[in-house]
């Protein structure tokens, strides 16, 4: 036993030995960094063994810290990385669910070029996104200047702004059917009366082209509130000594913003930004509660990619082909996200 | 460098469970089927033996619990009440029903028996898209050998049967049949003094009573008929000619009707499909609310209505007062053709007591199932002059002559018969219906599209 023990500590000597000749001849820093942690993590093992301890003092303290994570993990891998991979794979398959699963390789994907619905779907979650990130980070920015000055009933009014993220999406959506119905809604009967459009033009909101929009208006109405706290937030940690130089070199509010604001708040509109763009493409819900109708079910000018996701695995039980949609999903968000990170990172040098 | 090991070490476990999980299910399968077919095989013999041994010692039998797939129990009469019949009638048996809900049922059901952790013994089938995917999905028992050994003659089904044929098979009994009619309100025509409507109309008749009836003045409208926002609502009024089905690949023929529904909205003779699909009103709603003098709807609204003037739910001032006629047709089609949706039940594949869902099955879809049906104020798929006589004389139901005659129905088209894809062209038509409606497109683009995305499907 000692012996074997002795054998193993001159071994890791030697390497040990080794790796610090290899450092002081090592002119690349990070690779230099590389072998200093190699190093060490080879005299721990001999300190372990030294002091007769199976494992590590180190190795004990990440023992505590992945049991601290596992929970979670274990959660987050059987209900989430598990099914992703396992779609990733479905991707190149054809499965029902019960049936033997069959290879088909890139079937599914040539498939989808030639579905009218994919590409409808696709088109309109685009157009759906294009319009609301802008739009939701403008108007959400603006609240939050807005209620960042000390205007009376601030609180109120942020509530006011807060609110319809918190509010039922079911109770709401049935809301705005009535306010946008489209012969006894009030915003047909102003146009109709104030506007003077005639009867038979009036707006279908939720119908043909403008559909869309008005998913848009909702959506933005829905969610600026949540990224004005974000916003908010943000401005309260921009220091007032910024402003103060800036009102003392005489810089006007639009100065002050283009100069101090919008880049102080860079961190938080990037964070935005990657929020919104992602919730944005998993668009669903909404589009479901307005433009559904009684069956819920998307026409061709409202259908979404999630919906037709749903539509293939659920409903057609066609998992493979589902699941290849999933994957245009994923690559989508991921290319835009990337793009995002770059420019932010560009941005920050 | 140790993380990174745990990390590729958790990968690659969760990969092997996840291959040991498809492989397994995979591995099933065949071996399902292989059961199923042995079972299949010795079936007529053991049957034999255990009807031999029925006679002898039917008091001795084993207790059996079969547990049954359903939607709405609360709402619905008919489930309690077929359980409570079959129970009395056999008493080792215990049928255990889940609720699974209504609206989305056949999603839930099928992912409840997608892999094979179910335990349902009967479940059933509410549409026949769903139906499709279930027997696509090999998670039902073809009941061939079953019917042949219990002698049961399929012809009572009145050929709804072979809408549902799969390949030469079968895979559920039929128990339930509801078939399209139109409802009317007296008051309405009896104020405008115009005549009833009748079991004998043309197309043109029936559009030329609603023009008649309706009143369009701002704040007393009148409706002379109503469509629901379903499709079938509106273009299956063109497969009642029996020449044309949903699954034919062209749908010149559903043309004319939508120029009949689409002017009709144009001129305020019924509500316009852009303000229902927004408000999503109920049909029930609807007619109940006494401003609709015709609508056209299934026959399982009779029952509802009937409930619900006699609960006070339904002003009976409004709508009390009301009777039903056969469809309208087409010219040279014989009076009395109409649409109908069957409700059926089916056994698993993956069912251990396959003879004993199956006789569970064949008697709900039996005669003394139907009475029990008629009883509840349902139509059952076995219809006869006992059971129409049943529901005709239940209280409530509407009196005069012709009302009653609108019951027998000549000629029964499935709103949706079986096709393998017949989810996906389900849900094209329904989709385009929407664009025809909602007046984003043209009748004639509408069509062609459904043409074009149907073609796809059917050439795939």
């Amino acid at each position: 036993m000692d012996a074997k023990k002795a054998a193993r500590m001159e071994k890791l000597e030697v390497e040990s030995a080794d790796l610090m000749k290899q450092i002081r001849i090592e002119m690349d820093m990070k690779k230099k960094q590389k072998l200093i942690a190699k190093r060490e993590s080879v005299q721990r093992k001999a300190t372990a063994i030294r002091n007769n301890r199976r494992i590590s003092r180190e190795a004990k303290r990440d023992l505590v810290a992945y049991s601290f994570i596992a929970p979670n993990f274990i959660g987050f891998a059987v209900f989430t990385l598990v099914p992703i991979v396992f779609a990733f794979l479905l991707a190149f398959m054809k499965w029902d669910g019960n049936n033997t699963m069959e290879f088909v390789a890139l079937n599914n994907f040539k498939r989808l070029i030639g579905d009218t619905f994919f590409v409808a779907a696709l088109k309109n979650t685009i157009i759906y996104v294009i319009g609301t990130v802008p739009l939701t980070m403008i108007a959400s920015l603006a609240l939050a200047i807005v209620l960042n000055q000390k205007i009376r009933a601030r609180g109120f009014f942020r509530t006011v702004a807060f609110f319809p993220y918190v509010a039922s999406l079911v109770a709401i959506t049935a809301v705005w059917s009535m306010i946008f119905h489209p012969s006894k809604g009030p915003i047909n009967y102003l146009l109709l009366n104030v506007f003077g459009v005639p009867q038979a033009n009036l707006p279908k909101w939720f119908g043909g082209g403008l559909v869309l929009f008005t998913l848009i208006l909702f959506s933005v109405w829905k969610y600026m509130g949540y990224y004005m706290v974000i916003y908010l937030a943000g401005l309260q940690g921009i220091s007032a000594e910024l402003y103060e130089a800036g009102s003392l070199d005489g810089a006007s509010t639009w100065q002050k913003f283009k100069f101090i604001t919008w880049p102080q708040l860079r961190a938080t509109t990037f964070f935005v930004v990657v929020m919104l763009t992602i919730n944005c493409f998993k668009v669903y819900d909404i589009a479901i509660m307005l433009a559904g109708g009684g069956d819920g079910k998307l026409s061709i000018s409202s259908t979404v990619l999630v919906y037709y996701i749903y539509q293939n695995a659920f409903n057609y039980w066609d998992l493979g082909y589902s699941s290849a949609i999933a994957m245009v999903l994923f690559v989508l968000v991921l290319i835009v996200t990337l793009i995002q990170f770059r420019y932010e990172k560009k941005l920050g040098e | 460098m140790k993380k990174r090991l745990l990390g590729i070490f958790l990968a690659t476990t969760m990969m092997a469970t996840l291959f040991a999980g498809c492989g397994s299910a995979a591995a099933e399968t065949p071996a399902a089927t292989t059961e199923s077919t042995a079972t299949e095989t010795t079936e007529p013999a053991a049957e034999e033996v255990a009807e031999a041994e029925d006679t002898a010692q039917a008091d001795a039998a084993e207790p059996v619990t079969l547990k049954w797939a359903i939607w709405d129990k609360d709402i619905t009469p008919y489930w309690e009440a077929l359980k409570e019949a079959y129970e009395a009638a056999n008493p080792n048996v215990t049928v255990e029903m889940t609720d699974l809900g209504s609206t989305d049922y056949m999603t839930v059901l099928a992912t409840e028996l997608s892999g094979s952790g179910s335990d349902f013994d009967v479940v059933t089938i509410k549409d026949v898209p769903g139906y499709a995917t279930l027997v696509s999905k090999n998670t039902l028992e073809p009941l061939d050998s079953y019917i042949s050994s219990a002698g049961i003659d399929l012809s009572q089904y009145g050929g709804v049967d072979k809408q549902v044929t799969v390949n030469g098979s079968l895979y559920e009994l039929p128990f339930r049949n509801d078939f399209w009619v139109v409802f009317y309100n007296k008051d309405i025509f009896d104020a405008a003094g115009v005549d009833y409507p009748t079991n004998d109309m043309t197309f043109d008749e029936y559009d030329a009573l609603a023009r008649q009836v309706a009143d369009p003045t701002f704040g007393a409208q009148v409706y002379g008929t109503h469509y629901h926002t379903w499709r079938s609502a509106v273009q299956l009024f063109g497969v009642l000619d029996g020449k044309h089905t949903i699954l034919d690949g062209n749908y010149d023929f559903f043309k004319p009707y939508y120029e009949m529904v689409l002017k009709q909205e144009d001129d305020q003779i019924c509500r316009n499909y852009a303000d229902l699909s927004a408000e999503g009103l109920h049909y029930s709603a609807a007619f109940s609310g006494g401003d609709v003098a015709m609508m056209n709807m299934g026959s399982w609204f009779i029952s509802t209505l009937m409930a619900n003037i006699a609960s006070g739910e339904y002003d009976a001032s409004l709508c009390g007062n009301w009777g039903m006629v056969k469809y309208p047709h087409a010219d040279g089609v014989e009076a009395g053709s109409t649409l109908g949706t069957i409700t059926g039940l089916a056994v698993t594949s993956v069912s251990e007591q396959k003879q004993a869902a199956f006789d569970f099955v064949n008697w709900v879809s039996s005669a003394e199932g139907a009475k029990v049906m008629a009883e509840t104020g349902n139509f059952p798929a076995l219809m006869n002059a006992e059971v129409a006589g049943i529901i005709s004389g239940l209280d409530g139901f509407p009196q005069d002559d012709t009302s009653k005659e609108a019951l027998n129905v000549s000629n029964l088209y499935l709103e949706v018969p079986y096709a393998e894809n017949v989810s996906a062209i389900n849900d094209i038509l329904d989709t385009y219906h929407k664009s025809i409606m909602n007046r984003e497109m043209t009748v004639d683009e509408g069509i062609a599209a459904m043409n074009d995305e149907v073609g796809k499907v059917l050439g795939q």
